[in-house]
């Protein structure tokens, strides 16, 4: 491909198909979640979840006979101890599984492959005569009335989220005495989405904060019913809705957090739908106004520091989010899957339409300069959505106690792959880290690589650079 | 049971389109005297989930694929023959399915690569505004449709504009892959569309 000529044109990614993991699972697959620090990688497929190292690129294990029906999400829990997985499985047959893995030899070979990378784990795992799997099914969370849609732990642990097409979202604690001891306990049933709830996401812990009366977790939940609505619980062990999302025109298909978000902003939020387009929510941020202690005007965003102000004189609280970027439209059929990477801060989507995209984001006058059609600015976006979205590029206006407005950026497509599972759609794409062989040892751990999962099941790794 | 529509309006076969000599298998005997000898049961609507089968690729692909695009008529004859869920009549006799309301996108040519996205639209007529099994006949199409066809190509099943209440809510169920799937997975609507596409094979 020869280079634009424009000189201020970003170069362009280059997103080159890896060879796939091994085995093919042959039918649909739905999803497929990296580890968060381990090289893992778990795909659930009919009603099973196959796990696949990320330095051999071959099945790691499996969990199998928990469900009677397809499994459709699955997640691992954070913050285990070394050689521990636990994961839970949310599935159509109406149950979230939680599944321990305590691994015997195997548990060894977690950290080898760590810290050695590809090339010994490959060996050890060829020496390991033992096949047998080492997963248990330890619990089972019965009360959606259908299928459970999505599952995902907050940060810590402590709490699990479901949704399902019963229209609710359940929020789990933790309550066993040990990290063991699968005690978990229904702290809470949201029941004011009006469809299927499709996915839900919790806040990463960089720069969220609690806010008033309410705890620092912070729940977002995307539907069925075109919305999306983020929660957070108060004072007295209430999870209450703080705020609905309203621009979609269609399924909200799924969401993801920021994952590291600029300065001292608090994580936006990527929302993806069936009426095609990817968006961009910023919370509408507000300092403390000193001299505001009357109720109804009682500050909005109170990082903490309101000691003096009793919970009752505040405000209870809707927060205010609004789209703030629609990515430029690179899909013409739902999209199923994004996912924003915590390194590189790319954009990949994909879909129905079996094309992945990647977008990135740029201060807004580089992306003028780079001509036509490369992308939707703030503004341009704004226009889309009939007026209702703040213009970002330097009109709005500075309210004395308001936090500094983000500088005007827009997104532009680095790169677009057509037919990516053949003619197949395409369920989900996600970043990863790069451990497998043929990745330069010094960049094992280190370079992102995106794996998407299809129709075909088919779980595939592509590099981008 | 109660139907909602107790007496259709039927085509006769020699009525329905048709492409040259082909040979299409009637179930004529079962309409006399309005007297309707298997009746299904009431399904609740895509209440589970599930699925086996359909993606594999040996089961249904013709030789015709390879040789000669697949058109309207074609993706006609795969769903006209698909019975009813109330009555032993073909979607096609009752008119539920017809010709002109089938689109392919882009218009099907030979010169066309093999994995280009190909959408089908079908939107169907229910044969009465409030037929509530509007939903589980547009699945049975769908269904049939993904089985039969290649996999690049995207099944769009939509019920005709004015012709069921509550159109609007159908379409989007017959739209959600995810809804589908499950329903393919509940043993009851499993049951009910194997005997809608029985009269297919």
């Amino acid at each position: 491909m020869s280079a634009n000529p424009e000189p201020t044109a970003a170069p362009a990614l280059t997103v080159t198909a890896l060879p796939p993991f091994k085995p093919d699972l042959y039918e649909r697959a739905w999803t497929s979640i990296p580890h968060p620090t381990l090289p893992l990688i778990a795909t659930a497929h009919q009603k099973s979840v196959t796990v696949f190292s990320l330095s051999t690129l071959s099945a790691h294990s499996s969990l199998t006979g928990g469900h009677s029906r397809s499994v459709r999400s699955v997640a691992w829990k954070p913050n285990l101890g070394p050689g521990k997985l636990c994961l839970v499985t949310g599935s159509f047959d109406s149950t979230a599984g939680l599944w321990r893995w305590e691994g015997g030899d195997k548990a060894d070979n977690l950290e080898v492959e760590i810290t050695a990378g590809g090339n010994g784990a490959a060996d050890s795992d060829d020496g390991d005569g033992d096949d047998k799997d080492d997963w248990e099914f330890t619990l089972v969370l019965e009360g959606h009335d259908s299928e459970v849609k999505s599952a995902a732990f907050s940060p810590a642990g402590q709490y699990l989220a479901t949704c399902s097409r019963d229209k609710s979202v359940w929020i789990w604690e933790d309550v066993g005495a040990t990290e063991a001891d699968d005690e978990w306990e229904t702290v809470a049933v949201l029941n004011e989405h009006d469809g299927d709830v499709k996915a839900v996401a919790w806040c990463p812990e960089h720069n969220r904060a609690g806010r008033g009366r309410y705890s620092a977790d912070v729940l977002a939940s995307a539907s069925y019913d075109n919305t999306v609505r983020v929660w957070r619980e108060d004072g007295d062990g209430e999870w209450v809705c703080v705020a609905v999302l309203e621009g979609h025109d269609g399924t909200v298909w799924g969401l993801q957090w920021e994952p590291r978000p600029a300065a001292a902003r608090f994580p936006r939020l990527m929302t993806w739908s069936a009426d095609r387009t990817v968006r961009l929510w910023t919370l509408q941020e507000e300092d403390d106004g000193d001299g505001d202690d009357g109720a109804g005007t009682a500050p909005r965003h109170a990082w903490g520091g309101l000691g003096g102000i009793p919970n009752t004189m505040r405000r209870s609280l809707k927060e205010e989010w609004k789209c703030t970027a629609v990515l430029p439209q690179a899909h013409t059929r739902d999209i199923y899957s994004a996912a924003w990477s915590a390194d590189s801060g790319l954009l990949a989507s994909t879909g129905s339409d079996g094309v992945i995209a990647v977008y990135k984001e740029e201060p807004q006058q580089a992306s003028a300069a780079a001509g036509n059609g490369t992308g939707m600015t703030d503004a341009e976006a704004a226009v889309a959505l009939d007026g209702d979205v703040p213009m970002t590029n330097g009109h709005s206006t500075a309210g004395g106690g308001k936090t500094p407005e983000a500088p005007p950026t827009a997104w532009r497509v680095m790169a677009t792959v057509a037919g990516a599972h053949g003619p197949y759609e395409v369920n989900h794409i996600t970043w990863c880290k790069r451990y497998d062989a043929a990745c330069p040892s010094e960049r094992r751990g280190v370079e992102e690589m995106l794996v998407t999962t299809g129709d075909d099941g088919v779980v595939r790794p592509w590099q981008v650079s | 049971m109660d139907k909602d529509n107790a007496n259709p309006t039927i085509l006769t076969a020699s009525q329905l389109p048709t492409r040259q000599q082909k040979k299409r298998k009637t179930s004529s005997d079962g309409l006399k005297g309005g007297f309707l000898a298997n009746i299904s049961p009431k399904v609740s609507f895509l209440s589970g989930p599930f699925c086996d089968t359909p993606w594999s690729d040996d089961a249904d692909s013709d030789d015709d694929f390879t040789d000669e695009p697949i058109d309207e008529q074609e993706i006609y004859d795969l769903i006209s023959n698909i019975s009813d869920p109330e009555h032993p009549i073909s979607l096609g006799q009752l008119a539920v399915v017809n010709l002109p309301d089938i689109q392919i996108t882009p218009t099907p040519s030979a010169m066309m690569e093999a994995n280009t996205l190909t959408r089908v639209l079908v939107k169907i007529t229910p044969t009465i505004t409030h037929c509530s099994l509007a939903t589980v006949i547009g699945l049975g199409v769908r269904v049939r449709l993904e089985q039969a066809l290649p996999p690049n190509y995207r099944v769009d099943i939509m019920i005709k504009e004015g012709t069921h209440s509550q159109d609007d809510q159908v379409n989007k169920q017959l739209a959600d892959k995810e809804r589908v799937a499950a329903a393919l997975e509940n043993d009851t609507l499993k049951g009910v569309l194997d005997k809608m596409l029985e009269t297919c094979l």
